[in-house]
């Protein structure tokens, strides 16, 4: 059965596309298919990339088809591929007409009041920045990466590792061993406690404000606001959901760039990600970090800001081509079911805790195998002199290398450095600047070398490693000459 | 056929559930020996993703949020005693693929043997879905239309006529509300109509 | 006939063709739901515009608007 009947040179031409196609036996273009061959037909007259690029390899059948578009069109006031459309369109509102009654106008006031002011620039953008300020810091900030990860970080200290350590000292004999498992760079005591008090909290808390913007539909109002601005670096209000889930887990937002449409805004969203989009374990602990410090958080929060506008732009400056067009539709605001929103972070933090622990694992048996062998002493030794450009204590040298294999385990080792009050105001500003430059966790690397190819993703490790030094040695350079103290 | 029959005697199907959200692992083996694949397609924001949640259990992990989800996933579902795999797939406004996503929606419909599809739609958005339910017929796919979100038409105003548009259309139409998890039986009724009987070597293995 | 960047907010008026060579986006606007023929009411242009169809909102950028001709 036709749901739909073409004009007639449509008609004609699927017809005989149709008798042409069932008369190439196996020198049929398309075997493997399971479409129909009006339909087959019908994605051939309009055009449709995959199946041209298939029928390509034979010329003689291209050009049939070619003639048989060129006919068609001939006969048509209007492209080919629109009258498809049109017609469908036309049949589509028709039948909705019939079954589609609406015998009293019914109306939400409540959501419609709502959607106006989170969409006039007037209301909407201090929305914005109201809900950001809780949503982001106050939830996330204050009350994940204060709050929580204080409690679980001294439940470790306090009744964790002391027993951890003891057991250890008591059952095995070899020191190395005991090294593996406790003490100071033990899988528990340093792997699993940084997974589970330091990022666990975070990520947890970022990923149910998240569900809960998502499911009240508030996200697509956050990408209309945000598209001028994004045009500017290149990209278009479709990339502002990957941004901020990048803001959760940059792994994660990776994947989801595929959304974008053109291959340049794929890239320019992939590079920001990993240079200048921290993610919550990251920026959780850099709060916590600062907190005491609300200058030297500003600072740092309008240095990766600009950072991010800064290399956008210059990015989408130098990359050809333009930015992709913005269309979006804007569902309508509704209450979120409070056990959606907690199913979804639920599976969101189950996937984002078995990415992350056996990295923390395997990062602990490495440090562990690396300060075994004294490789680790070679390689701090080795950068020492750039963290000490950087105007870093020596004892910061580990934190950067952490850093290569997360860079909020990077970030967490900040956090223990400045629980031994190690490090000054600006030590930690640059700390932070650097880390949140530096280049993504392990699992992201992964991920972009298999959405973007091992080519790309080398060309931003190259980019990233020497940019995040860079910069926070210009930082450290800038603050000491100005004589500002944080 | 051992494999078949364990899952057969097992509890009840949300107990199955609940089980399989722990413990991923035995749904390999259990889509393996599922007997017949449906999928869910249709455009971005219409509530596949949750659908499909209501549907077999599983929730789609990282990039289910509205618009988004970038993947094929795949879930067991129970019709009836029968367990058959479900594929929710990324959004897509036509059959001609905009962007990579669509195109893996597309490559699911082109390539995968399916006993049913059902393509979901905004009811209260009835007239902008249809050229998309009109091309999966013309595609010659077993076609189901789960007229969904109806809990937001009726605040509308709006009133469906189930019945004229399966009649127009060919095809069962099922209204429901998915995150109210309304509808979810009849449109399990309606897919297992479409999926064929065991085959008698099937049934005697059991 | 006017582009529809340029029309009255709050006013319904009729697609009546595009602008525009870019065969994306004429699909892209056609899978929308904006087709010759249809009517839309433009609610707002800052920070991006925003048409009512039916009974969906659609957000688009300048662009997108300018190639789109309504009466």
């Amino acid at each position: 059965m036709n749901p739909v009947v073409y004009p007639e040179p449509i008609e004609a031409a699927i017809a005989r596309l149709e008798a042409w196609l069932r008369d190439l036996g196996d020198r049929h273009p398309f075997p493997g298919y399971t479409l129909s061959p009006r339909s087959l037909v019908l994605l051939l007259l309009q055009k449709d990339p995959a199946l041209w690029e298939q029928l390509q390899r034979d010329e003689e059948q291209c050009r049939e088809v070619e003639i048989e578009i060129a006919v068609a069109q001939n006969q048509l006031h209007q492209p080919l591929e629109l009258a498809i459309a049109q017609t469908r369109h036309q049949q589509a509102r028709m039948l909705e007409r019939v079954a589609l009654q609406q015998p009293k106008s019914g109306t939400q006031p409540w959501a419609e009041t709502l959607h106006q002011i989170t969409v006039n620039p007037i209301t909407g953008f201090p929305i914005l920045v109201v809900i950001l300020y809780l949503g982001v810091y106050k939830f996330v900030g204050e009350f994940g990466a204060g709050e929580l990860v204080d409690r679980i970080e001294s439940f470790f200290e306090g009744q964790i590792n002391p027993v951890v350590d003891r057991f250890v000292a008591q059952t095995i004999p070899w020191e190395p061993i005991q090294d593996l498992i406790g003490n100071e760079y033990g899988i528990i005591t340093l792997g699993i406690r940084y997974a589970t008090a330091i990022v666990l909290p975070v990520v947890a808390t970022y990923f149910l404000m998240f569900s809960l913007l998502e499911d009240s539909g508030y996200l697509p109002r956050l990408s209309l606001m945000l598209d001028r601005l994004f045009k500017w670096i290149g990209l278009s209000g479709r990339a502002v959901i990957p941004m901020v889930l990048g803001l959760g887990c940059d792994t994660m937002a990776t994947i989801v760039t595929r959304t974008l449409e053109t291959k340049r805004e794929r890239l320019i969203a992939t590079f920001l990600l990993s240079l200048a989009v921290p993610c919550a374990a990251q920026w959780g602990v850099i709060l916590g970090l600062l907190a005491q410090k609300p200058a030297a958080l500003i600072f740092w929060g309008g240095f990766i800001t600009a950072i991010f506008l800064g290399v956008g732009y210059l990015t989408a400056k130098f990359l050809p081509g333009a930015s992709g067009g913005f269309y979006m539709e804007i569902p309508p605001l509704r209450l979120p079911k409070i056990r959606n929103i907690l199913t979804k972070t639920w599976v969101r933090v189950k996937w984002y805790f078995w990415e992350v622990l056996p990295l923390f694992i395997w990062a602990s048996v490495f440090i562990w195998f690396g300060r075994l062998t004294g490789i680790f002493d070679l390689i701090i030794r080795a950068i020492e002199p750039l963290t000490l450009a950087l105007g870093m204590p020596k004892e910061s040298a580990p934190i950067f290398l952490y850093g290569f294999f997360r860079r909020d385990y990077g970030a967490a080792g900040l956090f223990d450095l400045q629980q031994q009050n190690l490090l000054t105001g600006n030590q930690l500003v640059v700390a932070a600047i650097v880390l949140t430059l530096f280049l993504p966790c392990v699992a992201q690397l992964q991920m972009i070398v298999k959405e973007r190819g091992m080519k790309i993703a080398m060309a931003m490790v190259l980019f990233i490693f020497p940019f995040a030094f860079l910069t926070g040695f210009i930082v450290n350079f800038g603050l000491t000459q100005l004589g500002i103290n944080f | 056929m051992d494999c078949h029959q364990c899952h057969r005697c097992d509890s009840s199907p949300s107990s199955r559930s609940w089980w399989r959200r722990w413990r991923p692992a035995p749904l390999e083996s259990q889509l393996r020996s599922s007997e017949a694949q449906i999928a869910l397609v249709g455009m971005p924001n219409v509530g596949k993703s949750v659908l499909f949640h209501a549907l077999t259990g599983v929730y789609v992990t990282v990039s289910n949020y509205p618009g988004t989800t970038v993947e094929v996933s795949r879930g067991l579902m129970w019709v009836g005693d029968r367990a058959i795999t479900a594929i929710d797939t990324p959004g897509m406004y036509s059959a001609i693929p905009m962007s990579e996503e669509e195109r893996v929606a597309r490559d699911v419909l082109m390539s995968e043997p399916l006993a049913a599809v059902v393509h979901v739609v905004d009811a209260k958005n009835l007239g902008r879905m249809l050229p998309l339910a009109f091309q999966l017929i013309e595609a010659g796919l077993p076609v189901i239309l789960a007229a969904n979100m109806m809990d937001e038409a009726h605040r509308l105003g709006l009133d469906l006529r189930t019945e004229i548009l399966a009649q127009e259309l060919g095809i069962p139409v099922i209204p429901m509300a998915a995150a109210l998890n309304q509808g979810i039986e009849e449109l399990r009724s309606a897919i297992a109509q479409k999926i064929p009987a065991p085959s008698p070597v099937t049934a005697s293995a059991v | 006939m006017n582009v529809l960047s340029t029309i009255e907010i709050g006013q319904p008026k009729t697609i009546v063709g595009y602008h525009t060579q870019d065969a994306t986006l004429l699909r892209k606007l056609v899978t929308l739901g904006m087709m010759p023929g249809i009517e839309i009411i433009l609610e707002q242009r800052f920070p991006s515009y925003i048409i009512k169809l039916g009974h969906t909102r659609t957000s688009i950028d300048r662009e997108t608007a300018e190639s789109i001709f309504v009466q």
